[in-house]
């Protein structure tokens, strides 16, 4: 049994409490079903179906850590145990200085860290409430010195990497940058001059109100070829 | 030299027997609305609601970490709210500051939008909403239930459904909705309410004066389907930057 009704466009707009569909559907994210089996959107956004699966896009929102996520964070505390490391979220990250083991601590002191040092840190582990561990122990990962950093809505993210990494690689081309975007909005660049540098701010605020329009990709590309031949 | 007092006088007809009210609206009409969403750029979520002489904002902040810490909840989110009212929103000076009125509304919004909001899917952070009143014209605490509800929704947070709100009431044998300033002083009776808009689950219920069980039908039936019309007017204001963005990227093209 299949019968399913759907009852919006694909990639229209719906406010929260909306109904989507009824009947046999996967849920994907942002979406719920109520009592009576009337599937309805949780969020502000996009509807999404693909095949048997209908979701939202939300247009906003803050960011929620997940397991395997990459961001790039500020240390706000350190303590004897801990470095407490904020991601722009409700919850703050912790890095713990190993006790003990003697190896592990001076390899812990090795990336000198510091209040107020910019991170990219993964998350280890979190329990969806309080505990949200971090760790910059693996290749890539540390302290990001130089540079600058940027912040776009969490929600754009996805659409500031585009699909298979079409919009980043546009990005990183055209202003011959080096980019790291992080999972939690935050946008780490290294430019060769300030102008490619504001361009850049312009082009991610760009993306951010028009990421609900089809043909972003393009409109951002033609931007920035624009922008920089002046 | 002595200040002159601002004295209230109760005007001769409220309603004349061909149903016409003080400011010349019909029993079921409601006063000029309009709605605008984020226009707090440091907020996370916000709305601003025009409604009659009503002119009030709501700022939504959050999920975000809770403080003090021990009001966390830790298998559900905080959901805090303060209605405030600025000094210069009423006729007379009002003292700036929480009073019994505004801590009781607080507590009303508060609880007409909790059920709205998916907490659990943020457990141990706080959800803050501020309802300002800049400039107050009777049912203050409804058109601040509208625009706290759009803020949310506003500001990303998985809800329900939208919370639209509406006072309705009685004036001699009419029942009325939108009532104004006349009608609120000295009408019989008045009745704000709520509803969640995914279920129609009334979600905020006050009653102030005496009405008849065929009269509070009535209202209550007036009330839904004044309820049912905000919130198509919700709708529209939510979607409408980004269909005016849409607009112009178009026309550009």
């Amino acid at each position: 049994m299949s019968e399913s009704i759907i009852l919006v466009k694909n990639k229209e707009i719906v406010v929260p409490g909306q109904p989507l569909a009824k009947g046999k559907l996967n849920l994907g994210k942002d979406v719920y079903r109520d009592k009576f089996g009337i599937i309805r959107a949780k969020k502000l956004g996009l509807v999404d179906v693909k095949e048997d699966n209908i979701s939202i896009v939300p247009l906003s929102g803050v960011y929620i850590p997940r397991e395997g996520d990459i961001t790039i964070g500020i240390i706000s505390k350190i303590t004897g145990s801990t470095i407490i490391v904020d991601i722009r979220s409700p919850y703050q990250g912790a890095i713990p200085i190993p006790r003990g083991r003697a190896v592990e601590r001076v390899n812990m002191r090795k990336y000198k860290l510091k209040l107020g040092d910019v991170l990219l840190a993964k998350v280890k582990a979190f329990d969806g409430s309080s505990s949200l561990l971090l760790t910059i122990d693996m290749e890539g990962l540390g302290k990001l010195e130089g540079g600058y950093l940027l912040e776009v809505d969490p929600a754009k993210v996805p659409r500031v990497i585009g699909k298979r990494q079409s919009m980043l690689s546009i990005l990183r081309d055209k202003t011959r940058s080096e980019l790291i975007v992080s999972n939690n909005g935050r946008i780490w660049v290294k430019t060769p001059s300030l102008k490619e540098l504001l361009v850049l701010e312009k082009a991610l605020r760009k993306i951010e109100n028009e990421s609900h329009i089809s043909g972003l990709s393009d409109r951002t590309s033609s931007f920035l070829s624009q922008e920089l031949s002046n | 030299m002595v200040m002159p007092l601002y004295i209230e006088k109760k005007p001769e007809v409220l309603i004349t027997e061909e149903g016409i009210r003080t400011d010349g609206r019909k029993p079921r009409e409601l006063r000029p609305i309009r709605m605008t969403v984020g226009v707090l750029d440091k907020a996370d979520g916000s709305a601003f609601i025009e409604w009659g002489g009503n002119r009030i904002l709501a700022a939504v902040f959050g999920p975000r970490e809770v403080h003090p810490k021990h009001m966390i909840l830790p298998d559900k989110a905080l959901v805090r709210a303060r209605y405030n009212m600025a000094p210069f929103s009423t006729p007379e000076r009002k003292r700036p500051g929480p009073d019994r009125r505004s801590v009781e509304l607080s507590k009303v919004i508060r609880e007409a939008l909790k059920p709205a909001i998916f907490a659990e899917n943020y457990p141990g952070s706080v959800i803050d909403i501020f309802v300002e009143v800049l400039r107050s014209d009777a049912g203050t605490r409804v058109a601040g239930v509208n625009a706290a509800s759009m803020a949310l929704a506003n500001a990303g947070i998985s809800m329900r459904g939208l919370v639209a709100a509406c006072a309705v009431g009685r004036v001699e044998n009419f029942v009325i909705c939108d009532l104004n300033h006349d009608e609120d002083m000295w009408g019989n009776a008045d009745m704000p309410m709520a509803m969640l808009m995914e279920s129609e689950e009334v979600t905020l219920l006050q009653i102030d004066g005496p009405m008849t069980e065929s009269q509070f039908k009535e209202a209550l039936e007036l009330g839904r389907d004044s309820i049912r019309f905000l919130y198509e007017m919700q709708k529209e204001a939510l979607k409408r930057p980004y269909q005016v963005i849409e607009r112009s990227v178009k026309g550009d093209l």
